[in-house]
């Protein structure tokens, strides 16, 4: 008989905690509520921690290393909720260059992002790059990005266009060792249209709340940018990469499949 | 006592005075728009002016912009040093144009008019976008030398900048972008459109062309007007003239956007309008007067390894536009109605 009132008591607890924590996930009322997330970049090379100065292998026994600049422009980043809303990062503070100076002594770099709805995400979209609406628009809505752009070479002097990328470095071949390498890819005005953007779905769900700030660990294979849909070789002219309309849009795909979403952190 | 009382409460009182009529006069400030012209002749506007709405306050900031030193290395170069009113904003006197350091620079000044009606920019059209524009001269280590921060930071230190840049923005402060606004604000108003030929055409103060001018204007339609087109003189479009290539530049021109070999050695088709004064010609200032232009297009035609435009071949397969000596004057003696004296001496532009 006390057992089994033990068992009611326990039995009762679980339904009640059960039904609150349901209560919870349906009713809780997020509306207006305000929260951030930490986007961390990270980037290597196949299944080694990028380092400036240290020679990576590539397909047709190429080699290269970068020495100076490992950079790229991430914009238009927006989530999904689990019923399938979209949030986007307010325009204004959407732009951002991931650039590997600025990473911690573990290789990372991050990206906080404020005033982000509170909801359950389960997926993030971003650019790589300026998009045709943004540039065509001309200085409107830069603010100073286009000062930070050119502060970290990020624009080109010669023409008004943004470097989606930069790497610099050299690279070894059959023929060329310690060969200068410079991967500046953009858009080239109206013309060419570089900008692409990359959609991943959370391992887990991201809760966005007031009182949690969670992170987004998302990894970057440097080496998908000459290994990548398409295996691109030095000898082949990919040693210099700046405006070619057959050459950037490959770089271009290339890095649209270079990131994953390691893990996500809730605190 | 009661006098000293007295006494800082008038002082007081001046202070809050002087200091509220301040705050007032630029509470109060109420930009006034400006409109850029649009002449009935004239193709449409390309630039979104709603981004970027003229005001007075604006307009006079993108001016003393264009005519400050700041904006370079040395605080001594200016837009205005290579782009001077009187030559339809060129760089008087020179076929390449210099900058900090006495660098030469690789091109021939372009003149600037008539910028909001135009989709790209420079010679090769590496600038899409008015607003971009100015970033490659600041940058170019043979024009300005500078960078966007070194330049807010200069203005940003003077505290009438500051207040310039308040008023003319809404309260916001010294950035790039209002910065690079306020320039176009300056260059979207300068539109040469009162020229001889434009009072002509839209039949105003009752002004007609000379019997040559006439003549000029026909055989133009017939042999120019295909690349020269619309009232704006040019299509917009890049074309391989067969300019013979200078060696030491080696220019070649729009190829280097994208490395496309069907653009090697095309240019931008410049509008014509204050040719008269715009010399020297072509994206290197090659040739020194309108006569050497004609000369070319008649029999100096060379070619070069790129592809010379279809609209110059002539029937027999050699390149060139026939033109009879009279031909060639009165073509001349037409350009010259394009000289627009108004906006060559129009203050709104000046510097002082
Ligand atoms: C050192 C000389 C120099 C200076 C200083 C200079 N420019 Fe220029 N500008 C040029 C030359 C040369 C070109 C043609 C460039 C080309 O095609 O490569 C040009 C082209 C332009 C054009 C394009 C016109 C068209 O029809 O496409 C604009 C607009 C312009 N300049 C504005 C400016 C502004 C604004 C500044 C100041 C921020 C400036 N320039 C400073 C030499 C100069
Ligand atoms: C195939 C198109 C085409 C035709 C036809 C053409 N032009 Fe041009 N014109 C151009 C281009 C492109 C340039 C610039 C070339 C360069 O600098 O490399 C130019 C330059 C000029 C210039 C120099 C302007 C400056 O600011 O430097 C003048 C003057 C000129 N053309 C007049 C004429 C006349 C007059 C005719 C008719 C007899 C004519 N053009 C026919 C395309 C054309």
């Amino acid at each position: 008989m006390k057992q089994l009132k033990y068992t009611l008591v326990l039995l009762l607890c679980a339904i009640i905690s059960s039904c609150s924590s349901d209560n919870d996930a349906t009713t809780e009322n997020l509306t207006g509520q305000k929260g951030s997330i930490a986007l961390k970049f990270d980037n290597g090379v196949g299944d080694q921690n990028f380092a400036f100065n240290t020679t990576y292998q590539k397909s047709n026994n190429e080699s290269f290393q970068l020495t100076t600049d490992l950079k790229y422009i991430i914009s238009n980043v927006r989530f999904k909720d689990q019923n399938g809303n979209e949030f986007a990062v307010p325009e204004g503070n959407n732009m951002f260059i991931i650039d590997q100076d600025d990473a911690n002594n573990a290789g990372e770099i991050f990206l906080n992002l404020d005033n982000i709805n509170a909801a359950n995400y389960t997926e993030i979209t971003f650019g790589i790059g300026v998009d045709q609406d943004k540039y065509t628009q001309g200085a409107t809505g830069q603010g100073n990005f286009l000062t930070l752009a050119q502060d970290k070479g990020m624009f080109w002097s010669w023409a008004s266009g943004y470097k989606f990328v930069r790497l610099d470095g050299i690279y070894t071949d059959a023929t060329t060792t310690n060969g200068a390498l410079a991967v500046h890819m953009g858009s080239v005005g109206t013309s060419l249209d570089n900008y692409k953007e990359v959609t991943l779905t959370l391992p887990n769900t991201v809760l966005v709340r007031t009182n949690k700030s969670p992170e987004i660990h998302i990894k970057a294979d440097i080496l998908k940018i000459f290994d990548g849909e398409t295996s691109v070789n030095f000898a082949d002219g990919y040693n210099q990469v700046h405006t070619d309309a057959t050459e950037t849009p490959i770089i271009a795909v290339n890095m649209q499949n270079m990131f994953t979403v390691h893990h996500v952190h809730n605190d | 006592m009661k006098y000293l009382k007295l006494k800082s409460i008038v002082f007081g009182l001046l202070i809050f005075n002087s200091c509220a009529k301040s705050d007032q006069f630029e509470a109060n400030y109420e930009p006034i728009p400006l409109q850029v012209e649009k002449p009935s002749n004239f193709p449409d506007i390309e630039y979104t002016i709603e981004n970027n709405p003229v005001t007075d306050a604006g307009f006079e900031l993108g001016k003393k912009l264009f005519y400050e030193g700041k904006l370079s290395a040395n605080n001594a170069i200016a837009c205005a040093f290579c782009h001077e009113q009187a030559f339809a904003f060129t760089h008087h006197g020179h076929t390449l144009s210099h900058g900090v350091n006495d660098g030469i620079g690789f091109r021939n000044a372009q003149p600037m008019q008539n910028l909001a009606y135009q989709r790209e920019f420079m010679w090769d059209g590496a600038s899409t976008h008015l607003d971009l524009q100015p970033i490659i001269p600041i940058s170019s280590e043979l024009e300005m030398g500078e960078t966007l921060s070194n330049i807010v930071a200069k203005l940003a230190a003077m505290p009438q900048y500051q207040k310039d840049f308040k008023r003319a923005f809404n309260g916001q402060g010294v950035t790039s972008e209002n910065m690079l606004k306020a320039l176009s604000q300056f260059m979207v108003m300068m539109v040469s459109a009162n020229s001889k030929y434009d009072k002509f055409v839209r039949n105003e103060d009752n002004v007609v062309l000379t019997q040559i001018e006439q003549d000029g204007l026909n055989s133009f339609t017939t042999n120019c007007a295909s690349c020269h087109a619309t009232d704006l003189f040019t299509d917009q479009t890049y074309r391989n003239t067969g300019l013979p290539v200078n060696p030491q530049l080696n220019d070649k021109g729009r190829y280097n956007l994208g490395q496309n070999p069907a653009d090697l050695y095309k240019f931008k088709v410049p509008s014509l309008r204050n040719v008269e004064k715009s010399y020297p010609y072509m994206h290197d200032g090659r040739f020194t007067t309108l006569e050497a232009v004609l000369d070319f297009y008649d029999s100096n035609i060379q070619g070069n390894s790129g592809t010379v435009d279809n609209a110059l071949l002539r029937a027999d397969g050699s390149y060139g536009i026939n033109l009879t000596t009279y031909q060639k004057e009165s073509i001349i003696a037409f350009l010259k109605t394009l000289t627009d004296y108004e906006f060559l001496e129009d203050e709104r532009f000046a510097e002082f």
